[in-house]
């Protein structure tokens, strides 16, 4: 939005000396400039207010646990004490956790992906018994909030064998009846005349998918993929219920873990959160367009 | 055509869930539920361990840390040493509290010691587990001499004629105060209170002689305080004998004396006579810290912490301290002090020779001398008489009375339901219930009557919950 | 309606424009998609049944017993006594009522908020894009992560709060009082942890809605003398609706899913003022082993997320403006 121009006043029609003029539009001029100041000062505030807690983090992952305890507080870290994030990484074990982290969101990204986009297709070009009622289905797993499937599924996990495991981390997870409907919108897109054109050439089902579908919709997969991640590695309460001990604990719950046996040295725990923000901050910095697609699908008309 | 579809799906899904729910209910009379076997079938298999290829080794989960754990690991490798039948492997599991969570997730992963030190609440829930031999079957299979234990303590782990576990460490809540900060507030030292009232005058005199920092009396939000006060009273705590002539189904604690105790809780802490702290977590012995920080001169906790205690104050960094221990002020009824602590059970689950094993390992831990190691060692009360006249014991009660205070408290009073102890499946929540109204009268200002009735209620609602999960 | 494809020999080909094709060849394309089709489906459907369709139902059957608390040992059937008993205890109406606070609490501050950011940095400032990528900054941190940090914050011994000038007498974690009478000041602690967290994700979805506000509509509002405040509320605020709507109903679904912060910051204390209903049922579930009341507990969340949701749409989209 621009700044409005410069009041025409009548004044200004009606004789005038040059040096009126000029006073009034530099008042004017101050006038914007004093209120460009205070939207500054008011963002500043605001970003300052909203960065707190993660600058104090990473001060207090640098400090010793006696400067933490000072007051006056220590605000910058003048003598950093780099130890803690060696600290965190073996004895807080964070390096197998984020190896966790990754392995189990690696599987979930790969499966969603994959059977969204199978059932995607199959929504979108082809004609089957039960098409609708299917769908309807898809859309209905939306509407189960996760909290009421945990006891069976805590018991199925553990009847499979494989509570405590990578599987059993990823498993209720594979499939997603939003990621489907998702890239069932995308495919619809995609025009006649391709899916003519393809035909001519005698492509079969798999080519189509592969060589034209999803080139085509490689936005709203990158924005699906983006908004999986996102989600698996933030997973809280499965990964609690699932793992007994450090082997397959994720991030999430290491740092619960790394809070409870590190109460006297509390930058490492610090240290620890630091190190969790790590990996998304840069899947977020480098994919931040299609992660606001996919945060915001559904949400905005156009 | 569409219309056609949408209202077969409608049906499909109405009949899955009717099926879903219906089946089961239909069936579920069906199926013929086993009914809950009785204790007196149980066998201890002594003959197992004279067969067995020795050693036989087991495993014994514990809760006792510093100096308990230490003298416990020393008893053990004494009775390792001593004979090559059975090894004892230690394993400490830190609290009671987790030593009971991991035994009964190890009922279903089937990762389970050969015996289990289990805290004294867990009585009935050990018993509905169904998975322990009772003491009482080996007691008979062994022909073993029950009658130089502590009555009361026997008395405590016995129900319906079957003693269930082996007593081992025995403790009960004592009064602890510094005598030095009686004598500057100009109090008797030789005279600790022994009733409510007398607590609240002499915080008021340690508050104003300025021997205290904060206030006179450290009160830890502790369940413990309203339950042993009433059995000093004569009364019990649950209906139906206490939870012993049939399963317990409501409490008893909003007597006069439960309002009583409420109501002085309530008014030393709003007067500021009283400082309160948490019983879990890292707060949970402020209230005896205190008193070797000054910050309050007179506490009730339990007689298990005056070894470590003792320790602490030997090291000379307390100067100003000079320890009293006398009985625990309250009532004068036909009453007495509660058992508390903890006992050793069998686990059922362990082949037979490991089960025999066990019993020998506790048998040892309660002949005559290791109990008055035990007891010197520790601070806790000796379960076997014989004990107390052993030159340990009486050379530790004469340099440090403070030990022998626990110990008369079992013995004198009556022995009777109100004193044999409460027996209660959802014992846990139960004092959550009564932790949840002190501290709703500490934090919120509720009124003690109100804050008692609703610990009743909350009280009632846990335990006719778990009767009816237990299915009795 | 199916087209009739003619390639021919080719299987699984998709359908092309080309009419006639002898009956028996177009029964068997047709199987075949049919039969393809289904086969795509299946694995996503195989997913959903076993870890979504049939735990929900299972709930059902579960509700039906008093689990024994011991493993073991039987379970007791007691029909819909479970159900009645747990439905109209006052533990599960004190959790319903403190979820429905909770999001309350979160909801409209949380979008009130991430509103007054995007309208904020949405102005032509230079360098205005450094504030963007701040106030969307807490995208990056999980619920784990920003209660970590906050539990600090708020601590006694280690925290922050007296150099901040706020010594509370009683820590907020632990603080059973009420603020306003209704909201105990636990929650409300929790609550803003909850807020923070969800601030970039907020930013993110109104900064989204904003950026489709038509300016040609803002500048003819103009042109027709309405002053910033005006055009706001007339132009803006109606072209957010979509937006906001959409804010509201996920917002309100996730509120009721809160589970994390609580296990990490309160753990349903102090004396249950923080016991959400999804915390009250892993409670139940990892706690007590009380599959039968954890299960009646998930049943009671399920309807009430989806009457919440129904409700929100029914009388919230009327004031929905989709128009352009």
């Amino acid at each position: 939005m621009s700044a409005s121009p410069v009041p025409v006043d009548a004044a200004l029609l009606t004789e005038t000396p040059r040096d009126a003029v000029f006073f009034r539009q530099t008042k004017a001029r101050r006038r914007r400039s004093l209120r460009t100041f205070g939207r500054y000062t008011l963002l500043s505030v605001l970003a300052f207010l909203v960065l707190f807690p993660i600058y104090i983090t990473v001060v207090n992952s640098l400090l010793t646990p006696e400067q933490i305890a000072s007051r006056p507080p220590t605000l910058f870290p003048t003598d950093p004490t780099w130890g803690t994030y060696g600290e965190a990484w073996n004895t807080g074990h964070l390096g197998e956790y984020l190896k966790n982290s990754f392995i189990m969101t690696g599987i979930i990204v790969f499966f969603q992906l994959l059977t969204a986009t199978l059932a995607a297709y199959a929504f979108a070009f082809l004609e089957f018994p039960f098409k609708r009622l299917l769908f309807v289905v898809f859309l209905a797993t939306l509407m189960v909030p996760f909290e009421v499937t945990i006891i069976t599924n805590l018991n199925t996990v553990v009847d499979l064998g494989i509570y405590d495991s990578y599987l059993g981390l990823a498993i209720p997870f594979l499939a997603t009846g939003f990621g489907a409907f998702l890239l069932r919108q995308s495919f619809l897109t995609v025009p006649r005349d391709l899916k003519d054109a393809a035909a001519l050439d005698g492509y079969g089902h798999l080519r189509f998918l592969a060589r034209v579908v999803v080139p085509l919709s490689r936005p709203t997969m990158a924005a699906l993929a983006v908004f999986a991640f996102l989600s698996s590695w933030n997973q809280y309460l499965w990964p609690l219920l699932v793992t007994k001990d450090d082997k397959y604990r994720t991030v999430q719950i290491g740092l619960k873990q790394l809070r409870n046996t590190n109460i006297d040295q509390i930058n490492v725990t610090f240290a620890g959160v630091v190190i969790a923000i790590i990996p998304l901050a840069i899947l977020l910095l480098l994919f931040q367009k299609q992660l606001v697609r996919g945060l915001t699908a559904g949400a905005v008309k156009g | 055509m569409a219309g056609r579809r949408m209202r077969s799906m409608a049906l499909a899904i109405a009949t899955v869930l009717t099926a879903a729910i219906v089946v089961p209910v239909a069936t579920a009379g069906a199926s013929g539920r086993a009914a809950v076997p009785a204790a007196a079938s149980a066998k201890c298999p002594l003959g197992a361990l004279k067969k067995a290829s020795k050693p036989v080794e087991i495993t014994y989960w514990h809760s006792m840390s510093r100096a308990n754990g230490e003298t416990l690991t020393r008893l053990t490798d004494a009775y390792n040493a001593s004979q090559s039948a059975v090894k004892v492997t230690l394993v400490n599991q830190t609290t009671y509290n987790d030593t009971l969570t991991k035994y009964v997730a190890g009922l279903s992963s089937g990762d389970l010691p050969d015996l289990v030190q289990i805290e004294d609440t867990a009585l009935q829930q050990m018993i509905d587990s169904q998975s322990v031999v009772p003491a009482q079957a080996c007691v008979k299979a062994d022909k073993y001499d029950l009658s130089g234990h502590v009555q009361r303590v026997l008395d405590y782990y016995t129900v319906d004629g079957t003693l269930w576990p082996m007593p081992f460490n025995v403790s009960n809540p004592v009064f602890y105060y510094n005598k030095k900060a009686f004598i500057q507030a100009g109090l008797d030292p030789n005279k600790p209170p022994a009733t409510l009232d007398e607590i609240t005058a002499a915080s008021k005199k340690l508050a104003d002689s300025g021997a205290v920092s904060k206030a006179g009396f450290g009160l830890k939000t502790d369940p413990w305080t309203l339950e042993q006060f009433l059995a000093k009273a004569g009364q019990p705590y649950v209906n139906n004998g206490n939870g012993r002539k049939a399963r317990a189904t409501a409490v008893q604690f909003d007597t006069k004396e439960g309002l009583e105790i409420f109501t002085w809780m309530s008014a030393m802490v709003k007067s500021g006579l009283a400082i309160v702290n948490p019983n879990e977590g890292t707060a949970q012995y402020d209230n005896a810290l205190g008193i070797g920080n000054g910050t309050n001169a007179m506490t009730i906790d339990t007689s298990a912490l005056l070894g470590t205690i003792s320790t602490l104050l030997a090291s000379g960094a307390y100067p100003n301290v000079e320890l009293g221990v006398a009985p625990m002020p309250g009532p004068a009824g036909k009453g007495g002090i509660l058992v508390g602590g903890a006992a050793n059970y069998i686990s059922n689950k362990s082949d037979p020779a490991k089960q025999a094993a066990a019993w020998d390992f506790a048998k040892y831990l309660n002949t005559t001398q290791v109990q008055a190691d035990w007891a010197a060692g520790t601070g806790y009360v000796p379960v076997v008489e014989a004990a107390t006249e052993t030159p340990e014991v009486q050379a530790l009660w004469a340099k440090d009375p403070g030990y022998k205070v626990a110990y008369d408290q079992l013995i004198t009073g009556v022995n009777n339901v109100a004193t044999a102890g409460p027996v209660i499946g959802a014992y846990k929540a139960v004092r959550d219930a009564v932790i949840a109204g002190e501290e709703s009268m500490f934090t919120q200002g509720v009124k003690p009557k109100a804050a008692l009735k609703a610990a009743k209620a909350k009280a009632d609602a846990a335990i006719e919950e778990y009767n009816t999960r237990v299915g009795g | 309606m199916t087209e009739v494809g003619a390639a021919q020999g080719i299987d699984l080909a998709i359908e092309g424009p080309e009419p006639e094709a002898p009956r028996r060849r177009w029964f068997k394309r047709e199987r075949r998609e049919a039969l393809l089709g289904l086969a795509l489906v299946v694995p996503a459907l195989v997913i959903f049944c076993a870890f979504i369709f049939y735990p929900f139902l299972k709930n059902f059957e579960l509700a039906l017993y008093r689990t024994a608390p011991f493993p073991g040992l039987p379970d007791t059937y007691v029909g819909l006594d479970q159900i009645r008993d747990v439905l109209g205890s006052s533990q599960f109406w004190n959790s319903l009522t403190i979820t429905v606070l909770f999001a309350i609490l979160t909801v409209p501050i949380g979008i009130g908020l991430g509103l007054g950011l995007a309208v904020l940095a949405h102005q032509q400032l230079k360098g205005v894009a450094v504030y963007r990528t701040i106030f969307s900054s807490t995208v990056a941190t999980s619920v784990a992560v920003a209660s970590v940090i906050f539990g600090t914050l708020f601590n006694a011994q280690v925290g922050l709060l007296p150099w901040l000038g706020v010594d509370p007498k009683i820590p907020f974690l632990e603080n059973p009082n009420m603020v306003l009478g209704v909201f105990p000041i636990a929650l409300v602690a929790v609550a803003g942890v909850t807020i923070w967290q969800n601030l970039g994700l907020s930013f993110i979805l109104m900064s989204a809605g904003l950026q489709a506000v038509p300016d040609d509509l803002l500048e003819a509002a103009e042109v027709d003398g309405a002053g910033s405040w005006s055009r706001f509320r007339n132009v803006t605020l109606p072209m957010l609706s979509p937006t906001i709507f959409f804010a509201v109903i996920i917002g309100g679904i996730f509120a009721f899913q809160t589970f994390g912060q609580i296990d990490l910051l309160t753990q349903g204390g102090p004396d249950e003022k923080t016991n959400v209903l999804t915390f009250f049922i892993v409670d139940e579930l990892r706690g007590q082993k009380n599959a039968g009341k954890a299960a009646v507990l998930a049943i009671a969340l399920f309807v009430v997320t989806l009457t919440l949701t129904l409700f929100q749409m029914r009388f919230l989209e009327k004031r929905v403006n989709y128009e352009r």
